[in-house]
């Protein structure tokens, strides 16, 4: 099993200071979703990580934690996630992404 | 060369991977991308082999992001670990061998002008420390001073990182590496001060933990080799393997180095500043109004 980037839905949607993903040395690992959140009622949309591309390096956490000073990402292995975020669930919008979570399996 | 390369051919769509069809219809092609809206189109660079959480990475990532016209575009680069991602992203890339990227670059640079006339076609190089300091340092300094105009870019990660750690020109004295036991016995070459002499219009330094500033320079950088003259980034890119810095500690390696010994530097020639003012409009280069005290007085 190995570490994968997870960021909590409730605390980045409060604020989406979207400063992760300019820090993520990965293409298209950490994107933005414009809705996310928006049935819990938060006012913003969130980030969100591809776990398919996530190589577990914990740069975001380092900005989140100490530049951004929210506190969203932590690590986890990635059979712990319930759901995630992977590549070939990801839609592109004229403005932003759609992502849909759900389970996935680790070979 | 243009936007119609990346598309494609009639009835091919279908079997086309998704990460292809997102750029196509998501990419940065046509459209004007910037930092502030990364996470929410998708990028040229694609998946690679590069190591986890190496600064190289994100800095090749702004690099991309910040062509100011990806589909009017060629990188040129050599042996180490930054071709295994520059290879690796929807614009033309060229190998060329070991040390050899300058010259290639300054022939592609002369046969695109050639064959496309005014219309911009920007080659930008990105080599390591060791292929443009070291191995290709003639290549480079010749091409600088024939004046030679496409963009050069060194990832600068003070190490030999794509061998195994051994010292180039540009590792700071006394450094320790694997393959460097002793320390090393000579100063870091000062290749700035060398860009300046040779006459490049355009030189800055840079560190990625300042994402927006990666992006201004590699904008101006390639936009004044369209027609001033030649340009050099130097950019501090970390090898985190070499220099054993754990990987959530990057960002912190480049804020204390850039406060050390990587401070931000520009230098830019007064014809470059007047071609960005006049042609593209950069305001921070438009004459100031004249002030009241260098008024004459009446
Ligand atoms: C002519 C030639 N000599 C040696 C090599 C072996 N070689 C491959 S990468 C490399 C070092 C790369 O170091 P640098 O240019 O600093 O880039 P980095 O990997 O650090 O990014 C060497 C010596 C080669 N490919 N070709
Ligand atoms: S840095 Fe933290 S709060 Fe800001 S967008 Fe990323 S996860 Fe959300
Ligand atoms: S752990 Fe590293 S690769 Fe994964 S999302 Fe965070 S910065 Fe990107
Ligand atoms: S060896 Fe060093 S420079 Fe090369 S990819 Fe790994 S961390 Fe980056």
């Amino acid at each position: 099993m190995y570490l994968v980037a997870d960021i909590d839905v409730d605390i980045c949607a409060a604020t989406s200071c979207k400063l992760c993903t300019q820090y993520c040395p990965e293409a298209n690992t950490i994107n933005y979703d414009d809705n996310a959140g928006k049935d819990k009622g938060h006012k913003y949309g969130s980030a969100y990580v591809a776990v398919d591309r996530c190589k577990g390096c914990a740069q975001c956490v380092w900005v989140c934690d100490n530049m951004a000073k929210h506190h969203a990402i932590k690590m986890t292995m990635i059979d712990q996630l319930p759901k995630a975020a992977i590549t070939d669930r990801i839609t592109y919008l004229d403005k932003g992404t759609k992502a849909i979570a759900a389970p996935v399996e680790v070979a | 060369m243009s936007l119609d390369y990346v598309k494609f051919s009639p009835g091919f769509d279908k079997f086309m991977p998704k990460e292809y069809r997102d750029m196509v219809e998501h990419g940065p092609f046509g459209k004007k991308t910037t930092v502030s809206q990364m996470g929410s189109f998708k990028e040229i660079l694609e998946e690679h082999p590069m190591c986890a959480g190496c600064a190289m990475t994100l800095f090749i990532r702004l690099a991309m992001i910040s062509f100011p016209n990806p589909e009017d575009t060629i990188t040129v680069g050599t042996a180490g670990c930054g071709r295994l991602a520059i290879s690796q992203a929807a614009v033309p890339f060229v190998y060329g061998n070991y040390g050899d990227q300058n010259a290639v670059a300054s022939g592609l640079s002369r046969g695109l002008k050639l064959r496309f006339g005014d219309k911009p076609k920007d080659v930008v190089v990105m080599a390591g420390d060791g292929g443009m300091a070291d191995i290709g340092f003639s290549m480079t300094l010749h091409s600088w001073f024939r004046k030679e105009r496409f963009t050069t870019i060194m990832l600068d990660n003070e190490v030999y990182g794509n061998t195994g750690g051994q010292e180039s020109g540009m590792t700071n004295k006394g450094q320790v590496l694997k393959m460097a036991p002793l320390g090393k016995k000579f100063e870091k070459m000062d290749m700035i001060g060398m860009a300046k002499l040779a006459g490049c219009a355009y030189v800055a330094t840079v560190v990625p933990n300042n994402p927006r500033r990666v992006e201004s320079v590699i904008k101006k950088a390639v936009l004044i080799a369209r027609e001033i003259g030649p340009t050099y980034i130097q950019a501090y890119t970390s090898c985190n393997i070499e220099y054993s810095i754990p990987t959530d500690k990057v960002m912190e390696d480049a804020k204390s180095v850039e406060t050390d010994r990587y401070a931000f530097s520009e230098h830019i020639t007064d014809e470059a500043k007047e071609y960005l003012a006049t042609r593209y409009g950069f305001k921070e280069y438009l004459p100031k109004p004249a002030t009241a005290a260098a008024l004459p007085k009446a």
